[in-house]
């Protein structure tokens, strides 16, 4: 290829970069992320602690890990309230399996991982080939998990609050080892899913189906995609990231907890769709996605370090901050804003032909 | 048909002047002036795309005019809502019953009225023993057959005493006995002074029930009148453009010819499935094969089926001699053939993507853009390519295929169906809602195609079209063949006719 | 006669069925429950807080759309007017500001949802958010365990010795004349109108958007009402008070055969589905499981009932398109018939 022509390379993926549906919205969540880190660093220096923010973080991973694969779900147009149920259910069956079983630790790991796929694909095929509406699905799902995560560790002898204890050294040290002595192992992990989630959205045949299915089903399917085995798999992908979750806590925390998930769904929910994923499906980002979890982490752990409000309170400016978000949104779409706003930017010179 | 008794009475009960509407670019309404009186059976007819049902969404209030105004009874009214147009005593039966699936007929036809519910049962089952229809009210619409759920609508308009009724295809999905009866409840209501606007695809419907006809072509009324005064020829002289007299296709020279001596690409046996019935016919090599018909002819259906949307209830289709029927897209795609969608917009593109995710959604299986990782490099070619050979108009391949012009989408569209190597094409209403300019582009596309060998089946409504294009011409009608024309019989008035049902004898199939 | 037959097979029945049924497998199992009448009046009893809120959600449903708001509504309406009661504040005056907050937050709802149409779950995704961090508020400012004795008793008292207590009769009859007034009256029928072809509604002159802000409207001021009742049966409000009753309001009014999609369903069914779910806790300790199965049934009742709803409805609908289809290659030609006479 001559010089000229990777120029014209480079000059076209700068434009597209720019040009992405994606990259403005990202551009304002990295703008919001420096705010907050602005806000909070001047009000109180700890906060920009390096240690404190991976703390937040490991402390956060559900968000995290989860969001990135719920976006893939919301973008086919569903949504998924169970995978809190899901990673308590997999911490259990690690540690029913690992002490009620005698089974070797990582393997009670990877048993667990595989039972939260396989929930995960259940209220999949539900929502895909029976037309279930994903939200009650879900919901029933969370019920149904959480309560058999429950039921499992008391049939197993322990009581549910107590948990199961006293794993292996070596898997506890999963959540406990540093990378370059700094960055905490879960926090690679994520990265690791990261990586994995935007090679898949947005690098592979795969994800574009997930795009054309989200977008307009009619069309992908006559374009030969199997819209109903995509839908499906998002489902089971968002169940794996919640089991890979369940590991890594139950490491971090060293108990093993039906309700080790907490209450992270609602916050889930709003790292995709401030993250710029539609609810209506066809649009979303894992990228956008990370950003808002970030923001999200960040701001509920600098209000109380920073601002002494208590942790219970933080719902109100997360919900604050999704009614923002969506409502602007919808009023930036109405057309009539639109047409103000389009004329605002230069016309685009038109390309090819006549 | 008996004297209309309000003939003295010569303030119209509907009136419309001037009425233009578009959507976008796209003009439908080009100056519309019509008059209904009381008592009077005003027959509306048009082919698709006439601007029939835009019309009456707009008397109805559902949609509001550009230009133009409307009064009634001699005074100026607005109708800016269904409320308002209810009011005055508008009411209009849809052609696809609009009917509340979870609650039973009573409830569906009473619903809105301010009256006692004893009153109105009464009044109900005394309307339904004069028409002598037989429902039962406790069941629930979404268990009637679609004839029963146009009774339904007809009836909500009855019983709310409407002083203009209008229906739309209202015998598509009738028995012959319902339609009688029908006719007898049209009549009975012209009498009590009732205005009927009544459209229809069906000429002898119009002797049979109208006073007054008016026919609806591209926009603008081109034949009105009593109905007397015209015969079945002079109605569908109306519905062609005026400079189609006699029109014959004259093949331009150097244009490849059809080897009808090879084997046929796609050939249909007996094929049978939802909405159609018994189809056989073959396409051969570099052959357009035009499809002709009305909405609801089932050719669309037929072309669905074909390629894996819908269940086949009979028949074959072979690809090339080799038996496809029954088998999914995606190894219709493979096997090569493909389908441009009649409704782009349901169906067709994916408004929120770019043109290149649109050209390459049909690529997405196969080796064409690489095994796991999405080849960004092969995305491109394709997309180049089509975007270059069609000349669409695009500001690069990261354009939202939903800010393009109908034409240039409709570029989009094709160019995927193309992308997949497919040795037959089939284009459903490809010029629907495009401009001319965009339109000439299409055509050279589809002559470009054929001269590289591919066969195409054309399923269109737009006569002219088929005229200039078609090698052949089958017409489909409720769901079968009615008629097959050879290059020398293909003419306007043929189509047309065969289209609306009339078959000559000369002209049945070989 | 007809009118019996069409009651006993109305899905309600089924629910209603199913809640005797298991009154009954429970008595077989363990007869101490059938033993003492108060046992099953005590499930009605429990039930009230619960039936006030599925019959809320479903007013939500039956448009189409859904509200996961309810439960911090409840919560915080129930914060408000315990702080204000505990203060020995007048009763009429902190009810009437609890429903004026109820409604308040309806309206809000029925903004976003059918003004600027934003969909129904993740707005009232947001408006809970937000309520629950303002109950939070309120309720870490000033604890409410305090409340007046006799609003206490209020929602326990009854009359005559009988089991059952004034409140429920109460809930009851207002669950009776809602359903009246919805299947009976004009406007009444609007909102399953809505939800079942909103196009349709248009079509004979309904306003779809003025019937849907009404609809998040009521079900605010319901539940504020539950609010209310939550409180004074509850003894005290507390931080957790109302989390998950949105969740359990669905499962009610899916029990109760309401459909998500909207168009079906009564708020009789939506009562019915409510008691079923306030008693599993109960029963099951009667049956002799823990309370840990709770959650569980309750997801695979949940599960199994909208799966099935789905499919029959979808069978329904191909069948329905299919015999459309049909219709048009049968259909003799009765024009051309005509015409040759």
């Amino acid at each position: 290829m001559s010089g000229t022509s990777s120029k014209l390379g480079v000059q076209n993926g700068l434009r597209r970069l720019w040009s992405g549906p994606n990259f403005r919205w990202n551009l304002f969540l990295l703008a919001l992320l420096l705010v907050e880190c602005g806000v909070f660093g001047a009000a109180n220096g700890k906060f920009l602690s390096l240690n404190r923010v991976f703390m937040a973080a490991v402390g956060d991973l559900p968000i995290w890990c989860i969001s990135i694969f719920v976006t893939f779900v919301m973008i086919t147009g569903g949504i998924d309230i169970q995978s809190c149920a899901i990673v308590g259910f997999t911490s259990i069956v690690i540690g029913v399996g690992w002490q009620g079983f005698g089974m070797n630790i990582w393997a009670a790991a990877v048993l667990g991982v595989v039972v939260a796929t396989l929930c995960g694909a259940l209220s999949g095929f539900f929502v895909a080939y029976c037309g279930v509406q994903a939200m009650v699905v879900t919901l029933g799902g969370s019920f149904l998990y959480g309560g058999l995560a429950l039921l499992v560790s008391t049939l197993s002898g322990t009581a549910a609050y107590n948990g199961i204890s006293g794993f292996p050294d070596g898997f506890k040290a999963l959540a406990k080892t540093t990378l370059f002595g700094v960055v905490p192992l879960p926090i690679v992990i994520f990265l690791l899913m990261l990586l994995c989630a935007y090679l898949l959205l947005h690098r592979s045949k795969y994800g574009r189906k997930v795009f054309l299915v989200g977008v307009n089903p009619q069309a992908a399917e006559y374009s030969g995609v199997n819209a109903r085995a995509v839908v499906m798999s998002t489902y089971i992908l968002s169940g794996l990231a919640a089991g890979i979750t369940g590991v890594v806590m139950t490491s971090q925390l060293g108990i093993a907890k039906s309700d080790l998930g907490g209450n992270f769904t609602m916050m889930i929910i709003t790292a995709c769709v401030l993250g710029g994923t539609l609810s209506t499906g066809g649009k979303g980002s894992v990228i956008g996605t990370t950003l808002a979890a970030v923001a999200i982490t960040l701001l509920r752990f600098g209000m109380p370090l920073c601002f002494g409000i208590n942790k219970q309170y933080l719902d109100i400016p997360i919900g604050v901050l999704l009614v923002v978000v969506v409502v602007g949104r919808a009023v930036a779409g109405n057309p009539a804003v639109a047409a103000w706003l389009g004329r605002l930017r230069p016309k685009k010179k038109s390309r090819a032909g006549a | 048909m008996e004297a209309n008794q309000n003939a003295g009475n010569s303030v119209p009960l509907l009136s419309v002047r001037g009425i233009y509407k578009s959507f976008g670019l796209n003009a439908v309404l080009k100056g519309i002036d019509l008059d209904v009186m009381p008592g009077e059976v005003l027959a509306l007819i048009g082919g698709n795309g006439a601007g029939k049902s835009t019309l009456m969404k707009i008397i109805m209030g559902i949609y509001s005019h550009d230009k133009g105004h409307m009064s009634m009874n001699g005074g100026a009214v607005a109708l800016n809502r269904p409320s308002d147009a209810l009011a005055r005593g508008i009411y209009m039966v849809p052609q696809e019953p609009l009917l509340f699936p979870n609650m039973n007929v009573e409830e569906n036809i009473t619903i809105g009225f301010d009256r006692g519910k004893a009153e109105l049962h009464r009044e109900l089952v005394d309307t339904m023993a004069e028409i002598g229809w037989n429902l039962d009210l406790s069941r629930k619409a979404s268990s009637l057959s679609i004839a029963e759920q146009q009774l339904v609508e007809i009836l909500r308009g009855i019983l709310r005493h409407a002083r203009l009724l209008i229906l739309d295809e209202p015998t598509s999905a009738l028995t012959f006995d319902e339609v009688k009866s029908l006719f007898r409840v049209v009549r009975d209501l012209r009498e009590k002074g009732i205005g009927i606007i009544y459209i229809t695809h069906r000429l002898a419907e119009v002797f049979d029930i109208a006073t007054h006809v008016a026919i609806m072509r591209d926009g603008t009324i081109t034949i009105q009148g009593p109905v007397a005064g015209f015969t079945r020829e002079d109605l569908v002289k109306g519905l062609l453009p005026p400079d189609a007299e006699g029109s014959v296709q004259v093949r331009k020279a150097g244009e490849p010819s059809v080897d009808y001596a090879a084997d046929p690409v796609l050939e249909l046996d007996g094929f049978s499935g939802y909405g159609f019935s018994d189809v056989s016919l073959k396409v051969w090599p570099g052959e357009i094969l035009g499809v002709a018909g009305v909405v609801g002819a089932g050719r669309t259906e037929m072309a669905t089926t074909i390629f894996g949307m819908d269940k086949v209830l009979g028949g074959r289709v072979l690809l090339n001699g080799r038996d496809i029927t029954g088998k999914r897209t995606r190894q219709v795609i493979a096997a090569g053939l493909n389908y441009v969608p009649e409704d782009r917009h349901l169906n067709g593109l994916f408004k929120i993507c770019d043109v290149a995710a649109n050209t390459t959604s049909a690529s997405l299986f196969g080796g064409a853009l690489g095994k796991v990782l999405l080849n960004r490099r092969a995305e491109y070619d394709i997309t180049e390519k089509y975007v270059k050979n069609f000349r669409t108009k695009v500001t690069g391949h990261d354009q939202l295929t939903g800010s393009l012009s109908g034409g240039n989408q409709q570029k989009i569209v094709i160019g995927r169906s193309l992308a997949t190597n497919p040795g037959i094409v089939i284009l459903d209403e490809p010029t629907r809602g495009i401009d001319a300019a965009a339109r000439g582009d299409v055509y050279s596309i589809i002559h470009q195609l054929r001269e590289q060998g591919l066969s195409i089946l054309l399923i269109s409504s737009d006569m002219e079209e088929l005229v200039e294009l078609a090698d052949r011409v089958v017409t489909m009608y409720q769901g079968r063949i009615n008629a097959e024309f050879q290059k020398e019989d293909i003419n306007q008035d043929n189509l047309t006719a065969a289209a609306f049902g009339i078959v000559e004898q000369e002209a049945k199939g070989a | 006669m007809n009118a019996v037959k069409k009651v006993l097979k109305a899905r309600e029945m089924t629910a209603l069925l199913f809640l005797a049924a298991l009154f009954v497998v429970v008595g077989i199992i363990n007869p101490a429950f059938l033993a003492d009448s108060r046992n099953v009046a005590n499930c009605f009893n429990d039930s009230v807080v619960y039936i006030l809120i599925a019959v809320a959600m479903a007013f939500a449903i039956f448009i189409g759309e859904i509200d996961v708001s309810v439960g911090s509504n409840l919560g915080l309406v129930a914060a408000v007017v315990g702080t204000m009661l505990q203060d020995g504040k007048n009763w009429f005056l902190a009810f009437f500001i609890g429903i004026l907050m109820g409604t308040v937050v309806g309206l809000i709802n029925g903004w976003g949802v059918a003004v600027m149409k934003i969909p129904s779950l993740i707005f009232t995704l947001g408006t809970n958010g937000i309520l629950r961090g303002l109950m939070y508020l309120q309720v870490g400012t000033k604890q409410v365990t305090d409340l007046p004795i006799a609003f206490k008793g209020a929602s326990s008292y009854a009359l005559f010795g009988l089991p059952l207590t004034v409140c429920f009769f109460c809930v009851l009859l207002a669950a009776a004349a809602i359903h009246g007034v919805l299947t009976r009256t004009k406007r009444g029928r609007y909102f399953i109108a809505v939800g079942d072809n909103a196009g349709g509604a248009e079509l004979v002159g309904i306003p779809a958007t003025r019937t849907k802000v009404l609809a998040y409207v009521i079900c605010g001021m319901l539940c504020a009402v539950a609010g209310i009742l939550f409180a004074s049966r509850a003894g005290q409000v507390t931080s957790q008070s109302g989390n998950g009753y949105e969740m359990k309001a669905v499962a009610a009014c899916v029990l109760g055969g309401i459909s998500l999609s909207g168009g079906v369903g009564s708020v009789v069914g939506a009562g019915v589905g409510a008691v079923i779910m306030a008693s599993i806790s109960a029963l099951l300790v009667f049956m002799g499981f823990s309370s840990n199965f709770d959650s569980a049934i309750t997801g695979v009742i949940l599960i199994t009932i909208v799966v099935v709803d789905a499919l029959v409805q979808r069978r329904a609908a191909v069948r329905n398109r299919h015999a459309r289809l049909a219709a048009r290659t049968n259909a003799p030609a009765g024009g051309k018939e005509a015409a040759e006479q």
